[in-house]
């Protein structure tokens, strides 16, 4: 029941803002958000998947059974935690808009709330109809987002990032419905689309079968995340959203692409998995360490925020795919942390540019001067994202990294990567430390220098009002709390996570011998 | 003291680990103040920020909490049996829910290497935030708060260097004081270079925190775990190739290497600590001199049994011969600078060399005593010149400043300093004399690759440090009274309305902070004489006691290799005796020549390096030197310059190639089909319908053919 007053919740407050007059619109939303974030508060203390892992607040609907299509709904504790993510971040979005929007008011926050809903569809799915309707859903409300209240350049980026992503996931749903019709053609034609009995049917599939099936989920959700060469609509999309577009892309559109390859790549194709992780894992380093030689020489700050995702989604991918506890406890802990730790940031870039309009990091200098508390909240999540030991971030990337280095079938953690693999994403720690550090170097630290037009006169405070500081201040929270007591995370996600990859030490202790090899060659360069 | 005791309580619910000779003291929870009290402070100090207060109420918060955690510490060392306690504090990353799980908890390792480290840490701490307190009061206002808020969070994460029972809370640590020193090396941040000196040391000291990154995956997969005593135990039992083949653990050592010639500025990753100066005096001495750039030679001390696990020693001939080489060429530079607090640096460069050559042959208690007395003398020396900034209006320069011991109100720092430059220059019967010469001698009479020309050169470089030293003390101490100010005029105090400098001595808190470390750099040579039944007096029974140098087999089997050869001879001497008399010649050579060319006959050294300079053979030496050896040049053209254009030219191919050739391209192809294919698409109903249905037919034949392919048969 729960889960369905999550995902209609929003939507019906989108219909209460589209219907109410356009200045009680911000506020309208923002109640609609917060009573969605209590209704999952009150679902996380009923729910019973905690630190075990069973699906919880269930709810099924028939309708169209005769086809399988049966609605179900239900999170074991993974999904939960990005569900608690999503609602949490949607109230920031909302408060933090409340001076950037002007125009339209009411199809903004309809939109915002309708992307609400989907977002949480999508983590509460159970069946693929669901999940993939959720899943196309998103992109409708971030296009109207970006083509009406993005930047200059907007017109590209929303059609860019429909069409990238909608042709992406095309390829996703055609390897679903295959997947449903091989099921139905192995059980005498009943037919299913529920998540489970598919899941352990896909599992059983020939390891050729599942390399197919492993290829168009990695279309499909590589671009989302998105997985290097697949990237390049994200800066665009990134830079030219609103703050909040930016906030939502960030903190959780990128997270539905890593969710996916948690929910559907490992479980479903385990043989294929082990055979071509390394190959993903290389891709994401090459992500982390492209992406992050890319941001070094930006001149936009959104920009190279923006980037730094690129990098930062790379060790996320890692993690998953070292295919040890450490590893997607890592990657899971990164969701969250990287939500919370670039949404500020885009929170941040977004209250300079409503000051100052402009991203330009060589237009401007020194606002620790001008603005000493964004200063103090803008360094304190550059270092959350930079990874310092203490704060959130610095956890999950250990994690992902250590997960990584470990290979081989011995002891109580197997793996597949390697050290290697390790080495060259931990160089990302290093470049990570220059990019975000020249970056606050220039625009917080130095000379005072702000734009010729100066102080637009949107009756902003110089520094950040009390509005500002009330978004900022639960994401800070979160980095801290995360960062000394990731525990909350690992404690309650470990059974969800011990029992996706209990398929996995059996495969890889087989293939070790095969997987040593294709790394050799990989290295070497030699024949595998 | 609720709060307080609700802090400190165990919060812990982990399982113990058992480890047999290390005790578990659940009941030592106290033991967190250490941690707790600069935790405090650092937000007591953020209110005081946001309460806009400008008196100097968050040096006094600061200092009284560095009290405390030195009060702490001192309890902990009372409370110290061998060989340790583990005392856990809070739960931290702990996966140990899976069998052999990875476990790294906020937990501290009590042994008397920790010991030794956090009471001199927590010690100079305190007195240098009082003397800070009146360093700073020209800022009163934010910036004292911020100052101070930097102090607290550098003790906070140095505490957690030194006591961390594990690797992870170690790295913690380590990243901690690396952020504490951007945060206080860029205090001046309108200060481009205030800035651009901030974010090198950070980026290089990030270059060494992979090294520890990656010796701690590899503690991991090669012993199973990052917990210390755990560590021990694995290592004597012989049992730890459990995952990799030997290069693994072999690697260790050089991977940890990186890391502490990172942290403590050892060639190649030197480059960022003589920039550190451009922060606050007393940062200098506190972090970049006394306390935090020790950690490596922690670290290597620490992890120690690593080292000796490869019968050979290479990796330590090589920490030997980078701790010789670096030591020599800091000298060379400082020789030929002229700020005294860059000189400093030079000198703590130098001076962390010769400890890490003390790893290298095998005396760590030489390394550690040194790291104890350098930590003094070296806070007196750079404490005096901060004293000499601060009153000179931010002079530095040692050409414009003479005579300031004949000067009223500056006596004690002047003899502070005199004080902190015998210690430096090993004059006998101070401090660094006996623990220079602990290292010295260990470099003749212990086996490696050209050990006793890496003495002689240390010895060399002794001399080389005299002279340096006493040039600057020669300088600005000595001599007739002159004096220019510096150009750095911030608060109205100074008095320039008359049109006259008038230098203002330090008063009661910098004055007895200088007066009592001076005094401690002499007293810190009372330890060597301590009897503990040990050569080497109570810092000697403080390392033998830790695993740096007992408790492992083949760790006590390199300390009795090297005992051997102590009792070797030295020109037909017990190494030590004969050492005491010849590091005291050298010395007295180096203080001599610096008399001679920077107290009697200044002119001649002016003459002399023009006269180097006018020779082509010769002008490359003092070019050179004053140039450093062109080293961030070379880090420039090698490493820097490539990345950049590296990057610029990925950035290239990502708008080029990648967005615009790959995927703007095949989203055109659709559009070329379209082309071809336009009559169906001109909008009238027919022909869409006709085009849909087209469409649908081009799916279910493109299904049927894969399933007939059997993809999914």
């Amino acid at each position: 029941m729960m889960s369905w007053l999550l995902i209609l919740l929003p939507l019906l407050g989108a219909l209460v803002v589209i219907a109410s007059p356009a200045r009680l619109a911000r506020h309208l939303a923002l109640a609609t958000s917060l009573l969605v974030l209590g209704v999952s508060i009150a679902a996380a203390l009923v729910f019973t998947g905690w630190g075990n892992g069973a699906y919880g607040l269930t709810a099924a609907l028939d309708w169209l059974p005769q086809a399988g299509i049966v609605i179900q709904v239900g999170a074991d504790s993974v999904a939960f935690i990005l569900v608690l993510l999503t609602t949490m971040l949607m109230p920031l979005a909302i408060l933090g808009s409340y001076t950037a929007v002007q125009v339209r008011q009411k199809e903004y926050y309809g939109w915002l709330l309708a992307l609400l809903s989907a977002m949480l569809g999508v983590f509460l799915a159970r069946d693929l109809i669901l999940f993939y309707v959720c899943f196309e859903f998103t992109l409708v409300p971030m296009f109207f987002i970006i083509a009406i209240w993005g930047g200059a350049n907007r017109g590209k980026a929303c059609v860019k990032f429909l069409i990238y992503t909608f042709t992406g996931s095309l390829i996703t749903l055609a390897a679903f419905l295959m997947l449903a019709w091989s099921y139905a053609d192995a059980h005498s034609g009943v037919w299913t689309f529920a998540i489970e009995p598919l899941t352990s049917h896909a599992a059983g599939l020939a390891a050729s079968d599942q390399a197919w099936l492993l290829l168009a989920l990695l279309i499909g959700f590589g671009v989302k995340v998105p997985l290097f060469p697949v990237h390049t609509w994200l800066p665009l999309a990134h830079t030219e959203a609103p703050t909040a577009g930016s906030v939502l892309l960030a903190g959780v559109l990128l997270k539905l692409g890593t969710y996916g390859l948690y929910r559907f790549a490992l479980p479903m194709c385990p043989d294929a998995v082990v055979t071509w992780a390394p190959v993903i894992a290389i891709l994401s380093i090459v992500g982390i360490l492209y992406g992050a030689l890319i941001c070094w020489v930006q001149t936009d700050v959104k920009k190279l925020v923006a980037y730094s995702s690129v990098s930062h989604l790379g060790f996320c991918v890692l993690g998953l795919f070292a295919l040890n506890p450490m590893g997607l406890e890592g990657s899971v802990l990164y969701m969250v942390n990287h939500g919370l730790s670039t949404g500020a940031l885009f929170f941040l870039i977004g209250m300079m540019y409503e000051r100052y309009h402009t991203r330009d990091m060589r237009q401007i200098s020194g606002l620790a001067r001008v603005m000493p508390v964004w200063a103090t909240f803008m360094v304190f999540f550059v270092l959350a994202s930079v990874g310092l030991p203490g704060l959130n971030g610095f956890v999950s990337e250990f994690l992902c990294l250590i997960a990584a280095f470990t290979a081989g079938d011995g002891g109580a953690y197997p793996g597949v990567l390697g050290p290697w693999f390790a080495a060259f994403a931990a160089l990302g720690m290093i470049l990570a430390a220059m990019y975000l550090l020249i970056m606050v170097g220039k625009i917080v630290f130095g000379p005072v220098q702000t734009p010729a037009h100066g102080h637009d006169d949107n009756d902003l405070p110089v520094d950040l009002s009390v509005r500002e500081i009330v978004v900022l201040i639960p994401l800070a929270a979160g980095c801290i709390i995360l960062g000394v007591q990731p525990g909350i995370i690992i404690d309650s996600t470990a059974t969800s996570i011990a029992d996706t990859l209990a398929v996995y030490p059996p495969i890889i202790e087989q293939a070790s011998t095969h997987v040593g090899a294709t790394l050799d060659a990989m290295v070497m360069g030699g024949a595998p | 003291m609720s709060l307080l005791s609700m802090l400190s309580s165990s919060v812990l619910t982990a399982a113990p680990v058992p480890v047999a000779d290390v005790h578990q003291a659940f009941d030592m929870g106290w033991a967190g103040l250490i941690l707790w009290l600069p935790l405090l402070s650092l937000i007591a100090c953020g209110c005081c920020a946001m309460m806009r207060c400008t008196s100097k109420l968050p040096a006094w918060i600061t200092v009284g909490s560095l009290a405390g955690s030195f009060v702490t510490a001192m309890f902990l060392y009372l409370n110290y049996e061998p060989p340790g306690d583990v005392v856990n504090i809070v739960r931290w990353i702990d996966l140990s829910w899976v069998g052999g799980g990875f476990e790294a908890n906020i937990s501290f390792y009590i042994d008397s290497l920790s010991l030794l480290w956090i009471l001199f840490v927590t010690g100079l701490g305190t007195l240098i935030a009082f003397y800070a307190s009146e360093y700073m009061e020209t800022d009163l206002g934010s910036g004292y708060c911020r100052f101070f808020a930097g102090v607290s969070v550098f003790l906070f994460a140095m505490s957690a260097l030194v006591l961390a029972d594990n690797l992870v809370l170690l790295y913690l640590g380590w990243e901690g004081v690396g952020f504490a020193s951007y945060w206080l090396i860029g205090y001046y941040y309108t200060k481009p270079e205030a800035v651009a000196a901030a974010k090198k040391a950070f980026i290089v000291n990030r270059i060494g925190d992979l090294g520890l990154a990656l010796a701690v995956y590899l503690c991991w997969t090669s012993f199973g775990t990052v917990q210390y005593d755990e560590l021990v135990t694995v290592i004597e039992s012989g049992d730890y190739a459990r995952m990799t083949d030997d290069w693994s653990v072999a690697a260790i050592p050089w991977l940890l290497m990186l890391a502490a010639f990172g942290k403590s500025a050892q060639l190649p990753l030197y480059v960022w600590l003589p920039d550190a100066m451009e922060g606050p005096t007393p940062v200098s001495a506190l972090i970049h001199a006394a306390t935090m750039v020790t950690a490596g030679i922690y670290l290597l001390a620490r992890m120690y049994p690593v080292f000796l696990l490869d019968g050979d020693h290479t990796a330590l001939h090589v920490v030997a011969w980078v701790g010789g080489l670096t030591a020599l060429l800091a000298a060379t530079i400082g020789m030929a600078q002229y700020d005294i607090k860059r000189i400093m640096a030079y000198s703590t460069v130098s001076q962390l060399g010769y400890m890490f050559m003390g790893l290298g042959v095998l005396t760590t208690y030489g390394a550690a005593y040194h790291v104890f007395t350098h930590a003094f003398f070296k806070a007196a020396l750079f404490l005096t010149c901060g004293a000499v900034m601060h009153g000179f209006a931010g002079q530095l320069d040692l050409r414009k400043l003479s005579g300031l011991r004949h000067m009223k109100g500056w006596k004690i720092t002047s003899y502070a300093m005199l004080i902190g430059c015998l210690c430096l220059a090993g004059f006998p019967f101070t401090s660094g004399y006996f623990s220079k010469d602990a290292i010295l001698a260990e470099a003749f009479v212990t086996h490696g690759p050209g050990f006793q020309w890496l003495g002689f050169m240390a010895l060399f470089t002794a001399g080389l440090t005299a002279y340096y030293t006493f040039r600057v003390w020669f300088r600005v101490c000595a001599g007739p009274v002159s004096y220019e100010a510096g150009d750095d005029h911030h608060g109205d105090d100074h008095g320039h309305d008359d049109g006259h400098f008038h230098p203002h001595a330090p008063r009661f808190a910098m004055n007895s902070v200088m007066a009592i470390i001076a005094i401690g750099a002499l007293v810190a040579a009372v330890p060597y004489f301590m009897d503990s039944g040990v050569k080497g007096g109570w810092i000697a029974d403080m390392v033998n006691d830790s695993t740096a140098s007992e408790g492992i087999p083949a760790v006590r089997a390199a300390a009795d290799h090297a005992a051997d050869h102590a009792h070797g001879s030295l020109f037909g001497y017990d190494p030590h005796v004969a050492m005491y008399w010849v590091s005291g010649g050298v010395g007295f050579i180096g203080i001599a020549i610096a008399a001679w060319l920077h107290l009697f006959r200044r002119e001649d050294a002016v003459s002399l390096r023009r006269a180097l300079l006018s020779r082509s053979a010769t002008a490359w030496l003092p070019r050179a030197m004053e140039r450093k050896w062109y080293v961030d040049e070379i880090y420039h053209a090698l490493i820097r310059a490539p990345l950049w254009v590296g990057s610029h030219v990925l950035h290239g191919i990502d708008r080029i190639l990648v967005d615009m050739v790959l995927v703007d391209g095949t989203a055109k192809l659709p559009r070329l089909l379209g082309r071809w294919v336009q009559p169906l698409t001109n909008g009238t109903v027919h022909a869409s319908a006709t085009a849909m249905a087209g469409g649908v037919a081009l799916l279910v034949i493109v299904v049927l053919l894969i399933l007939h392919l059997g993809v999914f048969a």
